[in-house]
């Protein structure tokens, strides 16, 4: 019945298209959609082309099944799916597990020092993960963790009390890196809270902690099940912390395989492999992405913002400030401080020791000296580049796509609002191998392979979901009436959008492009992925530093960037107070 | 008789001359017909090991100017990934795309990738003065460096009574249980095969993979052993050895351990290469002593063939396993093989 009613409508649109002709807005909206449709489905084409091939991008040759056939009777596959998927669900619940109190305490709580938290909390996202995972390391590791070693001298056990190298391990560490992005999408969610509820259970009595887990969390449980599934999605497609603890320990994920068969340590990639592995994860992608939108949608119902002027309470902690205060510093400690102190010790050092005094005689700041030598202008060159052209691009398509969708009545803007979003259903490591197979496959009809630029698209089309979520709440939230006034003074549409329509949405597009900046800077799966000597950038410097074993070199260099992001964060939130507010479109 | 004598004074002119104007004419030497060649050509794009750096590509590009009077302009390629960059080759001939590089500097297992698929520019090296020791894969490479692989461990943290003194040591049950670790380069166990037969080689990577080794990057196992989480790594290549006493660093190698591995940089001009004769004279030229000097200097390695230099003296008396073309296809087969019995995907 509903392909029937889709098709109807189908023929319904080409047939005004036929009678009326198409107008302007009809056109400009059919060609992003063209565009759009181009850029989000070549990498997919490319995994599906990739997948039903032998050989190497260009080789041709017959389509096979031989790579699915290979891939999935192989039983050790289901092994790595069954570790991705504990995986991805044990990161989903330590970041929960954190976020949300974190996110109730900060937005509704009158807890002291927010906005020195909200500057942590999104330094926390620049450090690398490879360095927080250092910091484990020395604390965790079952031989030479500190944890461990107290713990053996104060019980007098004989054996580790943890180790981070098991998938419980893996999650904890992975989950307490995605706490600040989580701590971004839930914020919206409960800054726009009813507190009428809230102020009921008070007045009947109810403890601040019963409050927080009978009202609180169940108001915004479609909220938090949206971020859980887009948590999971990402979960499934990094590879840091699986490449770093997981790999020792032998404890394989699908993002894990998928990188190693295109970049593997020795002998050629198996790019007909890795679109194999792929296929099961777009897939997982797709079906996540179908409960997102839905979770979304359904959160929509308990909006509770009733009118103008609407400012919730903020609840007084009153005697839980404090150790509400604790909780905040425990995750910050894991998150920010030790990483950052683990950083600044490793970066004084020759080489990598744990703290002793034959450590502490020998250190110096040799290693801030020689970054220069090690690295070059180059990955700082093209790390400005990202970060400048990737959230002009992501920014510009989202307010375009989000124009077309809020504002115009084209009737295929459903459509395209679809197309918009789905990159959010390819993980992120899919999408650079499909471009990266698109490069050395279509050299001619693609001459990126290699350069910045393909990073630059990668990146662009991974937050263009994010982009035009973002972009199409804060079109909502402008009236129509300006551009109608607008439009009766006998000004153009294109005038409209860009005199009246692009500085009313400016403030939420800067912020967002400001977030896209930020994660581009940080991101090394994608960058990595299609890392080549001209477009190197300074995540994948800071990946093979790691690699080649120059983590004293790496850590100064982390220092360095640790300072200049508190910099740079602190006078954004200095400038634009609302700078908490990032990221909480999602 | 008059006649013939003049005949014969002509005759004598005649072949004076011949021979004469022959000798103005005499065929270049082989190296000379390289030069002029590279001339004519005057860049060349060069990849090799990051570890090199601009500055001593810089100055190996002077050296070669010097010594045959040129002036070719060197575009130096660092390596990124030197597996992908193969492959990236690989790919590109597969559309007919010629390569970004005119001559590769990688280690002897990829230039065996290169080999097998038919990516070289072969090219009588031997007739330009090249030992033909060091002449690989049907003239395609010639060896300018050599590495050496050994067991390493953390002198600090290792008594001297369980310092490995044979490869078997490792498999010993006492290191079971994360306390070695193995690297991504399984091709270093796969080259033991070419001393101790497949069979041997295969049932010693089973022993070690029942050790239950750390896996890891060969640098991450280079962190992992200072900081102590390791006692050993099974194999590690001397440029971390190198780095660790510079450093002051407790990593050593396990010494008197043989036969000990030699990987070794091959420099191999590729097929479709813009600047072929360039790229054929730069490989002669990196076996040369000046090369070397800079070679060592900068990319902390030296060739085992070129007398004086220190993989010269150091592979003197030992049981050295270098890898020949006729040994690469089973390396490459057994790295797979034994990356998978480890626990490599």
């Amino acid at each position: 019945m509903q392909p029937m009613a889709a098709q109807g409508r189908t023929m319904g649109v080409l047939d005004r298209l036929l009678r009326n002709g198409p107008d302007g807005s009809t056109i400009f909206a059919g060609g992003l959609l063209i565009f759009l449709a181009v850029i989000v489905g070549a990498p997919a084409a490319m995994v599906a082309l990739m997948s039903l091939r032998t050989g190497f991008p260009g080789e041709g040759g017959p389509l096979t099944l031989i790579n699915f056939i290979r891939v999935y009777t192989d039983l050790s596959t289901y092994n790595v799916l069954l570790n991705t998927l504990l995986f991805a669900t044990g990161t989903v619940v330590v970041a929960l597990i954190f976020t949300v109190p974190l996110v109730w305490l900060l937005m509704r709580t009158d807890l002291p020092f927010k906005r020195t938290i909200y500057v942590l909390l999104t330094l926390g996202i620049l450090i690398p993960v490879f360095l927080r995972t250092i910091a484990w390391i020395l604390l965790l590791s079952p031989r030479i963790g500190l944890v461990n070693q107290w713990a053996s001298q104060i019980f007098g056990l004989d054996h580790p009390l943890v180790s981070l190298y098991n998938l419980p391990g893996m999650a904890f560490i992975q989950g307490v890196s995605f706490v600040p992005g989580a701590f971004f999408m839930l914020a919206a969610a409960y800054r726009t809270m009813d507190p009428a509820l809230e102020e009921a259970a008070y007045t009947a009595g109810v403890s601040k902690l019963r409050t927080f887990f009978w009202i609180n969390i169940p108001i915004t449980l479609p909220a938090i099940a949206a971020v859980m599934v887009y948590l999971f999605m990402t979960a499934i497609a990094v590879f840091e912390v699986p490449a770093i603890i997981g790999l020792p320990a032998r404890i394989l994920v699908l993002s894990s395989l998928i990188y190693t068969s295109t970049n593997p340590p020795t002998g050629l990639p198996e790019y007909g492999v890795a679109g194999a592995y792929g296929g099961v994860m777009l897939l997982a992608g797709l079906v996540l992405a179908y409960f997102y939108v839905r979770l979304v949608r359904q959160g929509k119902k308990y909006t509770v913002i009733t009118g103008r002027g609407y400012r919730p309470r903020e609840i007084a902690l009153g005697r839980w400030k404090w150790p509400a205060m604790a909780f905040v510093m425990l995750y910050l400690s894991m998150e920010v401080f030790i990483p950052f102190l683990v950083l600044l010790w490793t970066s004084l050092l020759p080489y990598l020791q744990l703290p002793s005094a034959a450590a502490l005689s020998s250190i110096s700041l040799k290693n801030y000296r020689t970054i220069p030598d090690y690295t070059g202008a180059l990955p700082f060159i093209n790390t400005a580049i990202l970060m400048v052209a990737v959230p002009c691009c992501a920014m510009l398509l989202s307010v375009l796509v989000s124009w077309v969708v809020i504002r115009s009545q084209v009737s295929f803007r459903g459509i395209l609002d679809t197309v918009a979003f789905l990159p959010h259903a390819m993980p992120s490591i899919l999408l650079a191998v499909g471009l990266g197979y698109l490069g050395l496959a279509y050299r001619n009809i693609f001459p990126f392979y290699g350069t910045i630029v393909i990073i630059i698209i990668a990146h662009t089309i991974n937050w263009i979901a994010y982009g035009t979520r973002t972009t199409n709440s804060v079109m909502i939230q402008v009236h129509r009436e300006l551009e109608e006034a607008g439009k009766v003074a006998g000004v153009s549409a294109p005038r409209v959008f860009l005199r009246i329509v692009l500085p009313l949405v400016a403030a939420g597009v800067f912020n967002s492009g400001i977030w896209i900046s930020m994660l581009s800077y940080r991101e090394v799966t994608m960058a990595l992925t299609l890392y080549s000597r001209k477009n190197t950038v300074i995540s994948t410097v800071v990946w093979q530093f790691w690699g080649s074993g120059w983590v004293p070199e790496v850590s100064a260099l982390g220092v360095i960037l640790v300072i200049f992001a508190v910099i740079v964060v602190g006078a954004l939130r200095i400038g634009f107070s609302r700078v908490g507010e990032v990221g909480s479109s999602v | 008789m008059k006649r013939i004598r003049l005949r014969f004074l002509v005759a004598g002119l005649v072949g004076l001359a011949a021979v004469a104007g022959s000798a103005q004419r005499a065929p270049a030497a082989p190296i000379d017909e390289l030069v002029a060649a590279a001339k004519k050509e005057g860049t060349i794009d060069f990849y090799a090991p990051s570890t090199l750096t601009p500055e001593g590509a810089q100055k190996l590009n002077e050296a070669l100017n010097k010594k045959y009077g040129l002036n070719i302009k060197l575009n130096y390629n660092p390596s990124g990934a030197m597996t992908r960059d193969v492959a990236k080759v690989v790919s590109f001939a597969a559309t007919g795309t010629p390569p970004d590089w005119d001559i590769m500097v990688v280690h002897d297992a990829a230039h065996a990738t290169l080999w097998l698929r038919k990516q070289h520019k072969p090219f009588d090296y031997a007739k330009v003065g090249v030992d033909p020791q060091v002449i690989g894969y049907d003239r395609g490479t010639v060896i300018l460096a050599n590495q050496f692989v050994l067991p390493a461990y953390n002198k600090t943290i290792l008594p001297s009574k369980d310092v490995p003194r044979s490869w078997e040591d490792l498999t010993d049950p006492k290191w079971k249980g994360g306390k070695l670790g193995m690297g991504t380069a399984t091709h270093h166990l796969a080259r033991l095969a070419t001393a101790w037969g497949e069979k041997k080689a295969t049932e010693y990577v089973k022993a070690l993979a029942r050790q239950e080794p750390y896996l890891g990057e060969l640098g991450t196992l280079y962190s992992r052993l200072q900081l102590g989480e390791i006692f050993i790594a099974i194999t590690m290549t001397d440029s971390f050895v190198h780095r660790a006493k510079l450093k002051g660093a407790p990593v050593v190698h396990a010494e008197g351990i043989e036969p000990v591995i030699s990987p070794a940089y091959n420099a191999g001009v590729l097929k479709g290469a813009r600047h072929p004769n360039v790229g054929h004279l730069f490989a002669v030229f990196l076996t040369t002593p000046e090369a070397q000097e800079i070679w060592e200097k900068y990319g902390g390695q030296t060739s085992a063939f070129v007398p004086g230099t220190t993989a010269y003296k150091y592979a003197q008396g030992k049981k050295v396993l270098y890898m020949t073309q006729e040994e690469a296809e089973m390396v490459d087969r057994l790295t797979r093989v034994y990356g998978k019995m480890l626990g490599f995907k």
